[in-house]
């Protein structure tokens, strides 16, 4: 029971971690179709930022305490949001409909990005602390739930609501949705077009640095941190259907419990061939994903 | 039309132009070969390879700083018969096949003869075929899985018997008696835990376990799911370089101490407690041949000069400080063979008289196998982050990297037939 | 046909350029090197076969540069240690060779293997791929899936493959290419090389040129339409993936001649990417483009990416591929060919559009 327990719980936490690094892909990519091979950078620096926070924090009362995770979550959103904004006024404007070409250029952005980390930061690792109150675990029966796995739950779920009312219920996430489904037509409802696809590429980015933060307190905080998560977020979204917020949660938690199943019986690295494999063969059957958006149109 | 004569003009110019580019680029490399033979007036160049980007940096920038500290502290004290010590650094950028282009480019282009490289056994793997072939010298300066003894690199590491193996019988004198062992997928871990295998197997103890974590691996709750089943009284760690990170955080995470899973450790030295955080790792064990905290007149000095070059807050560790002694090293086997000669110093190698009091005791190379014979030190991590000694032989270790003198390794098919 | 023509003076050029470099260059380290570079043009031309013409970007193509060196490196290693069981197999625990290393036992059958191991699995994925019409960057995202699995697996079975040590430790098939004494086996092993690219050159060529090029270059550019023409896209997608695939593959076999040495980092999406960034630097969309791109990019990261350099050199290759991206797509040939032109034009009808300004006025 306590092991049933202890992987479902595993496999939820593993998948909240794929997810909140995915969602940020599944507002650029899902909605704006950016290809953003720098979305794990953006990680990377959301986690570099809770260690500037820790730091600051340590500069200023001594010690860094607790407190300075929670300013380091919205210092992260707000820095990687600034530099999205940035990167989506002087690049992503231009590559607009080239998806491929996004691919590319944002792989270029990514190479800088890491050099910049080494540059500044050095090359060897930082330490971000657990703050004491994500320290350890409850106890229930034989297994122990992690504090930190459980805030990054909670967070999780916070920004998928954020997200979705955002979206759904603001008039921001109606302009949003207007741009990205028929451009022209919202240009001539007088919306600022160009404001809201640089606001969208923003939030993408800032939430990738909130997942930054998550991260920075699961591993190791250094220049390839965004590298491990990248191709899983991808697939995340493509699993999941592209622009579907419920298909985003739905992949991230496919591929969270099956990783951590499989690998309960075979090696890690033999568990993440078999979980890309079973990815693939399912994309066989629903190339587009888990929940599509019907269209006529043959060319997308 | 006139515009189409122009568009094959020009095209015509741009061939010249590109073929010139080219061309300069194919001379400029050979000029060079030319002008130096790494021996220009009083300077003697050596080189120093290693990966500057890529995943490997993070480890690999400690052991060229102090291989670059080393350099200036001879240069500082007069140099190597006579000449000043030039270096010209590479990257590998992390991939094996960049080392090997860059090993050649080093040798053959640059004419250096002398190179301080290397971290990971596949890059030195993929270069040793061309130190052989170009009869040039490496010095390699991490501990590693053993199986190996070129005649033209000097491993300035821990062989396994300098490292792993006295590891595991402090263990089984401790009273362990079931073993987890823990690795990256990759080609250390798997050699180290054959060898472990046999040992504890002869020791008529038990291996409850065996998993590898992938080298990007991040979540390791599947892992640490898997220990919690086969309650282990200690892990044998080799995992290497963020897979340590990611492993003790989210041990710790679930409340595990060294109470409760004690880990030995190869791969976690001083740098790597720094990334961890000493309040996860206090009281964990590694093992390795010096600590920061290794207590001869010669490591005050070095301690003291690796943090006034490189800053307060950095540490040094041990393959830093087996990079620093190589380059030393090889000073005193230049000195004695009185040339920087390759041939002539492999022979001064081989004679088995180098010996350097290095931060932590004194080594020397072993001549037949030009492993070197070094100290070795059992540690636990203490709450201020640096590692304290815990159990040390009384003399230097020497290396065995085939495991030949042990009979159990012997019995137990470890060295290659090949 | 101009266009065409400045193409292959400019490949000729390269080539016999290429062809003296044995005799003028001194140091064998630069002709190594040169003879690597000529593997990765092969490579470029594949994938510009796939992504310049057909518009399908594969972020995977380490992969099958990556099987056709392990194919002629298992044979070399085989050949070089007498057929001998190898220190990783032994490691891992094996006894006596594993069956699928005993085909590399023989050369003829080694060479087969080099091409056939790579086209067969590109086949099976193409199939399966077009066939569900993945196409765009979909395809883009479940190629690099696939090289993190290949990957993956390469590692995880080292007992077989050697893990992330990979093959070492074999000469190329004439011997050993280093050192004074070796001159002669480089130098044919250079022209093997030379020779391979020549060919694979003229091959890419009259097939961009034929009318498969263009039907290559119609599903490039409107995919359905021609569908709708009555053409069996798929087919046609998935014979130029094989194809791009097994010139990928004799790339690699080639490759580990001159490398001595082959390791699953070359299977890494970053390497792949890698690939990418040649084809698209020296222009995609043309053949001369892939090989001009690949010698120019590692030209310069062989001197440019050392010492203080090293680092700086990422920030260069970064800024270069996303600059290309955004401005010049047509990358080196692009701009020679296309915007410097244009240039000259706008220079030339400036002063000649202010004239008649003037005498207007």
């Amino acid at each position: 029971m306590a092991e049933i327990a202890n992987t479902l719980f595993n496999g939820l936490s593993l998948g909240s971690i794929y997810l909140l690094v995915a969602l940020g892909l599944s507002v650029t990519f899902g909605l704006m179709g950016i290809i953003n091979m720098a979305h794990g950078e953006f990680v990377m620096i959301g986690a570099y930022m809770a260690y500037v926070m820790q730091q600051i924090f340590a500069a200023l009362f001594g010690r860094s305490g607790s407190l300075y995770y929670i300013a380091a979550i919205p210092f992260a959103f707000a820095v990687t949001f600034l530099l999205g904004c940035i990167m989506e006024r002087t690049l992503v404007t231009r590559l607009y409909g080239r998806k491929m070409d996004s691919l590319l250029a944002t792989w270029g952005i990514s190479l800088i990005l890491q050099q910049a980390a080494r540059s500044i930061f050095g090359s060897q690792g930082v330490n971000v602390n657990a703050p004491d109150f994500l320290k350890s675990g409850i106890q229930i029966g034989g297994c122990t739930f992690s504090y930190n796995r459980i805030f990054i739950i909670c967070m999780v779920a916070a920004c998928l609501g954020a997200v979705w009312f955002l979206m759904n219920k603001s008039s921001f996430g109606a302009q949003m949705r207007a741009t990205m489904q028929n451009r022209a037509m919202a240009q001539c409802m007088g919306i600022n077009t160009k404001k809201v696809d640089c606001l969208t590429f923003a939030l993408g980015s800032g939430l990738a640095g909130v997942a930054g933060c998550s991260v920075a307190l699961l591993g190791s905080v250094d220049s390839t941190v965004g590298q491990s998560y990248i191709v899983y977020s991808f697939m995340t979204v493509v699993l999941g259907g592209v622009g579907n917020l419920l298909g985003t949660v739905l992949g991230a938690m496919i591929i969270g419990f099956s990783s951590i199943i499989v690998e309960a019986y075979q090696s890690a690295s033999i568990a993440r061939a078999i979980v890309l494999f079973m990815i693939i063969v399912f994309l066989q059957f629903r190339p587009r994903g888990l929940f599509t958006i019907r269209s006529r149109s043959l060319d997308e | 039309m006139r515009r189409k004569t122009m568009t094959g003009n020009l095209l015509a110019k741009a061939v010249a132009l590109m073929a010139s580019v080219a061309m300069a680029v194919t001379v400029s490399g050979c000029a060079s070969i030319s002008s130096t033979s790494g021996e220009a007036e009083g300077t003697i160049k050596v080189g120093l390879l290693h990966s500057m980007t890529g995943s490997m940096a993070i480890s690999e920038q400690a052991v060229l700083d102090a291989e670059k500290l080393a350099i200036s502290e001879i240069n500082a004290s007069g140099g190597v018969l006579g000449c000043q010590v030039a270096y010209q650094e590479e990257d590998g950028a992390s991939d094996p096949a960049t080392f090997a282009t860059k090993a050649e480019k080093l040798i053959d282009q640059d004419g250096i003869s002398t190179v301080f490289g290397c971290w990971t056994s596949s890059s030195r793997k993929a270069v040793k075929s061309i130190f052989e072939d170009y009869d040039a010298l490496l010095f390699y300066p991490v501990q590693y899985e053993g199986m190996e003894a070129s005649g033209n690199i000097v491993y300035t590491g821990a062989a396994p018997n300098q490292q792993i193996v006295p590891a595991v019988e402090y263990l089984i004198d401790q009273g362990y008696t079931k073993f987890f062992l823990l690795g990256s997928d990759y080609v250390f871990p798997r050699t180290a835990n054959m060898i472990i295998n046999a040992q504890v197997k002869a020791a008529g103890l038990e291996v409850v376990g065996e998993e590898y974590a992938d080298m990007t691996q991040t979540d390791f709750a599947a892992i640490i799911a898997k220990i919690e089943e086969a309650q282990p009284d200690v892990i044998v760690n080799t995992l290497n370089g963020t897979g340590n990170v990611s492993f003790f955080k989210q041990m710790a995470e679930k409340n595990y101490t060294s109470d409760t899973y004690m880990t030995m450790s190869f791969s976690i030295a001083e740098e790597e407690v720094s990334t961890i955080g000493a309040d996860i790792l206090k009281g964990h064990m590694v093992s390795w041949n010096y600590y920061q905290t290794t207590d001869t007149p010669e490591n005050e000095a070095f301690v003291s000069a690796y943090k006034k070059a490189y800053g307060d807050t950095r540490v040094t560790s041990d393959p830093a400080e087996a990079a620093y002694d190589a380059v030393y090293l090889w000073k005193a086997a230049c000195e004695k063979a009185g040339s920087f000669e390759v041939d002539k110093v492999i022979a001064a190698i081989e004679s088995g008289d180098i010996s350097y009091k290095a931060p932590e005791g004194t080594v020397t190379i072993t001549g037949s196998n030009h492993h070197l014979a070094k100290p070795v030190r059992i540690g636990a991590v203490g709450e201020d982050g640096l590692i304290y000694e815990v159990y040390a032989t009384d003399s230097p270790v020497e290396p065995d990297p085939y495991l030949e003198t042990y009979d159990w390794a012997v019995s137990a098919g470890i060295k290659p037939l090949e | 046909m101009r266009r065409l023509k400045g193409n292959h003076i400019c490949f000729t050029v390269i080539a016999v350029m290429l062809a003296c470099s044995p005799f003028l260059v001194g140091s064998s380290s630069m002709v190594q090197f040169l003879g690597k570079c000529m593997c990765y043009s092969i490579v470029a031309i594949a994938l510009d076969l796939i992504w310049g013409y057909t518009g399908m970007l594969s972020l995977g193509h380490g992969i099958y540069f990556c099987l056709g060196g392990y194919a002629m490196a298992m044979y070399l290693r085989l050949r070089d240690n007498g057929g001998a069981l190898t220190d990783f197999m032994q490691t891992g625990g094996l006894t006596k060779l594993p069956f699928f290393w005993k085909p590399f036992l023989s050369f003829p059958l080694a060479m087969l293997l080099v091409i056939l191991v790579p086209g067969v699995l590109a086949a099976v994925i193409g199939y399966f791929v077009f066939r569900s019409r993945i196409k765009g960057v979909y395809f883009s995202i479940i190629t690099q899936a696939l090289t993190w699995a290949a990957y993956s697996l390469f590692i995880a079975n080292s007992k077989y493959t050697g893990g992330n040590n990979g093959i070492t430790d074999f000469t190329s098939v004439f011997g050993s290419t280093r050192g004074v004494a070796n001159r002669g086996h480089l130098t044919a092993m250079f022209f093997v090389a030379l020779a391979a690219l020549v060919l694979v050159y003229l091959l890419a060529s009259w097939l961009v040129n034929s009318k498969f090029g263009k039907l290559l270059i119609a599903i490039r550019d409107g995919e359905n339409r021609t569908f709708f023409s009555g053409y069996c896209v798929n087919q046609y997608k998935n014979f130029i993936y094989t194809l791009s695939a097994v010139l990928a593959g004799i790339g690699g076999a080639l490759f580990v001649n001159f490398n001595g040495s082959i390791t699953p980092s070359q299977m890494t999406i970053a390497y792949s990417i890698t690939m990418v960034v040649w084809v698209a630097v020296g222009g995609r969309g043309t053949v001369i483009g892939a090989v001009i791109g690949a010698f120019f990019i590692n030209l310069c990261e062989y001197n440019l990416s050392s010492g203080a350099l090293a680092g700086i050199w990422q920030y260069i290759v970064g800024a270069i591929f996303g600059v290309t991206i955004l401005f010049f797509k047509g990358g080196i040939v692009g701009i020679v060919k296309e915007q410097i032109p244009a240039l000259f034009a706008r220079l030339q009808s400036a002063p000649a559009a202010e004239k008649e300004k003037k005498e207007a006025a």
